[in-house]
């Protein structure tokens, strides 16, 4: 588990070729669109690596590509703190 | 709606999304589904007995992000497995993403049914270094688990044999010891009230304390009164919980099945991303994407516009039709009935043979297909999905998400099986706006390919003229719509499938089966709206009504009279309207061909996209939006014909 000091990040602000790791999904998100995210596969603690910011956020997760609006990845809180396998 | 069949021999194919199960289904039925690298094209289950086994009964499902059910599509698959007599499920799951496709296995081996594991795009796994130990996993699920690639028909012997061995599967898990309590106070409950003659009680129990609205309807049916006591035990389940129970009951699914998957998968590090992978990125680069974009339709253009609509229709039409089939089919009918009204009906000027039949076969048959084979390339390479993201910017203005751009690109084949598709949007008020835009301003293969074939051979600019308007319009159009219709939009969220290369067996495959779809559907159409024709000119209707049209066609779009009859040929398929002024090309100057395309293309689509329009949003919104559309359609062309006579002459 992340130590309880860990900075969270909005997964929007982590620059393309970072890999973070998923601390939670924000209330702002649609209930439904929240569970979506999890049946792709987004828990806590599961490694993401930024493909690209823009036109929209694109990441990799579990060799899976998402393509999440700015207004999602905006709420999705993430820790930059190193993968431990 | 699923009927039940009589004995258990249905076979469901269960899985997520745009794993493949519809190239399965074929592989395994020989049987055609609309199938495509896209989420969501499989709108309802479609059925055909198995090739291995005649009195088997495969069932293609639409894929499930997650049970229970949610959504539309999930709706659908939960009601096929509580109503079907099931022999065994098939879970079609992504080599490449095994958790996700083992949280599903969590709560499918609780439902009791024999069933067997195949892990599709096992070769797209291997590319990526993932290695799934398989008589492992085998071994742990109790279950036949094995590799296939169904695009490569590769494993689809082991997976009928597999068939032969299915079992029921072992839990993946054990839920915490309080929701466990509450699991089976509810599955003793159901068993005693509403025991379901296939799936376990425990299973149910599951699914209800989840949420799952097909099964809490499945039980108010079976329990009748007794559902008060479920109910409660539902209620005091769910305040007993710690947190939203179902969310509770995903998070332990998700933690089994990342346990197992941890321990039967190997990862080799790989030191670059996949060619595949990088072109994916290019696709939706924010500097490369768009002139990716236009290079795209730039090439479809020229098959579908250029090669389709100009070098086989003048083959098909001018030296097939005109030169040897027509003649020939006339004498023929003047030499075995001699001239009469009958000789009318099949060779005459509204002729089911010289009109019907040259329209259907001649001028649309070649647009078509060529559009569906570009079509289909376009869905088997994993472009479509990231044309939403591209497109997902210019959509936010029109209140709709990226999504939007699957349907209104498949309308750009058949507007029909668009308007069934927009069931892969996610709110109401999505899907009224883009069935409301499909109607007006988005044309169809068979127009679209008329449209460019006619414009094309006035000039390039005319052709540019008539794409901006209908962009402009539908960007319009939208923008009100968005303001009118109330609700929120919904961000996009999507799956991007790798970038494949389109293994051309199967596009043609695909483009066949969807290009008799269309013709069964098209050509009763066009003999009917042939005679009908015939029957409105000869009774002298015809006549009237281009005289009667003439202040509005001539007056007020600047075409001839004549092209009244395209207009009521409109009425029946849009395409054929256009078709009908397709054919006096030849006596329309720039301006007027211009205006008669903007005017049919805003025109009401087909008959049979009138019908889908009822049965998706009902009889009153689809009228609502004919009512709308027809003097719209008129408005705009009359505004561009003064317009374009102004500056463009």
């Amino acid at each position: 588990m992340s130590p309880a000091h860990e900075v969270r990040l909005p997964l929007a602000f982590i620059p393309p070729g970072t890999e973070v790791r998923l601390a939670a999904l924000g209330d702002e998100i649609d209930p439904l669109q929240r569970e979506q995210l999890t049946a792709y596969g987004l828990a806590s603690g599961r490694p993401i690596k930024v493909l690209q910011q823009r036109p929209m956020t694109v990441i990799l997760a579990d060799e899976v590509e998402l393509a999440l609006e700015h207004a999602v990845a905006r709420h999705i809180w993430v820790e930059k703190s190193p993968v431990v396998a | 709606m699923t009927n039940s069949s009589s004995a258990a021999n249905a076979i469901l194919l269960v899985g997520h999304p745009n794993v493949g199960k519809s190239v399965l289904f074929h592989r395994l039925t020989g049987a055609y589904v609309n199938v495509s690298n896209y989420p969501g094209t499989t709108v309802e289950v479609t059925r055909a007995s198995a090739r291995f086994d005649r009195e088997a009964m495969l069932l293609d499902t639409p894929g499930v992000l997650a049970l229970p059910s949610r959504s539309d599509d999930e709706r659908a698959t939960m009601r096929a497995l509580l109503n079907e007599s099931s022999r065994c499920l098939v879970q079609v799951g992504d080599a490449k993403n095994l958790r996700r496709t083992l949280t599903l296995t969590a709560l499918l081996a609780e439902l009791g049914v024999p069933m067997v594991l195949a892990l599709n795009m096992h070769d797209e796994a291997a590319a990526r270094g993932v290695m799934v130990d398989i008589p492992a996993l085998s071994e742990e699920l109790g279950i036949p688990v094995l590799a296939t690639v169904a695009t490569g028909g590769e494993g689809i012997g082991e997976l009928t044999h597999g068939l032969g061995h299915a079992s029921r599967a072992e839990a993946l898990l054990r839920y915490d010891p309080e929701i466990e309590a509450d699991i089976e106070r509810m599955a003793d409950a159901i068993t005693r009230l509403a025991p379901h003659p296939l799936l376990a009680a425990r299973g149910l129990a599951i699914l209800y304390l989840g949420g799952d609205s097909v099964v809490a309807d499945w039980l108010a049916e079976h329990a009748g009164k007794q559902l008060a006591q479920l109910e409660a035990l539902r209620q005091a389940a769910s305040e007993r919980a710690d947190g939203d129970l179902p969310a509770l009951l995903a998070r332990e699914r998700t933690e089994a099945a990342d346990a197992l998957a941890s321990s039967v998968i190997q990862r080799a590090v790989r030191s670059s991303p996949l060619l595949s992978q990088r072109l994916g990125q290019y696709v939706v680069h924010p500097l490369w994407g768009v002139p990716i974009l236009l290079g795209v339709l730039y090439a479809v253009y020229q098959f579908v516009g250029v090669f389709g609509a100009s070098v086989l229709v003048g083959l098909m039409e001018k030296d097939l039709f005109e030169g040897i089939l027509n003649p020939a089919f006339t004498d023929f009918i003047n030499a075995m009935i001699g001239p009469g009204w009958l000789q009318e009906v099949l060779v005459g000027q509204y002729g089911l043979w010289t009109m019907g039949m040259t329209y259907a076969l001649a001028l649309i048959l070649p647009i078509v297909t060529t559009f569906f084979f570009a079509f289909g390339v376009l869905e088997d390479s994993g472009y479509l999905p990231r044309l939403t993201v591209i497109a997902n910017r210019l959509f936010a203005l029109i209140g709709l998400n990226g999504r939007a751009v699957l349907p209104m690109v498949l309308g750009l084949g058949c507007v029909t099986m668009a308007t069934l598709t927009t069931r892969i949007l996610h709110s109401r008020r999505e899907r009224l706006i883009t069935i409301f835009l499909l109607a007006l301003a988005i044309p169809c293969s068979a127009q679209l390919g008329v449209v460019l074939g006619m414009l094309g051979g006035v000039s390039f600019t005319a052709v540019i003229v008539w794409a901006i308007a209908m962009v402009g319009i539908l960007l319009l159009a939208g923008f009100l719509a968005a303001k009118l219709i109330p609700g929120r939009r919904i961000p996009l969220v999507t799956e991007l499938p790798p970038l494949r290369l389109p293994i051309i067996a199967n596009v043609l495959k695909k483009t066949g089966g969807r290009l008799k779809w269309y013709l069964i559907e098209v050509i009763p159409l066009f003999l009917l709206g042939t005679f009908i024709m015939f029957a409105l000119d000869k009774s002298g209707a015809l006549p009237a009504i281009i005289d009667a049209g003439e202040p509005l066609v001539s007056g007020w779009l600047g075409l001839p009279k004549e092209a009244s009859a395209a207009f009521v040929m409109g009425f029946l398929r849009r395409d054929f309207g256009a078709t009908g002024l397709f054919s006096m090309a030849h006596s329309l100057s720039p301006i007027q061909a211009v205006v008669g395309m903007i005017t049919i293309t805003l025109f009401i689509p087909c008959f049979a996209s009138l019908m889908m329009m009822v049965k998706e949003q009902g009889t009153k919104v689809a009228l609502g939006m004919v009512a709308v559309i027809v003097p719209f359609a008129f408005l705009v062309g009359g505004l561009f014909n003064l317009l374009l006579r102004a500056v463009w002459s």
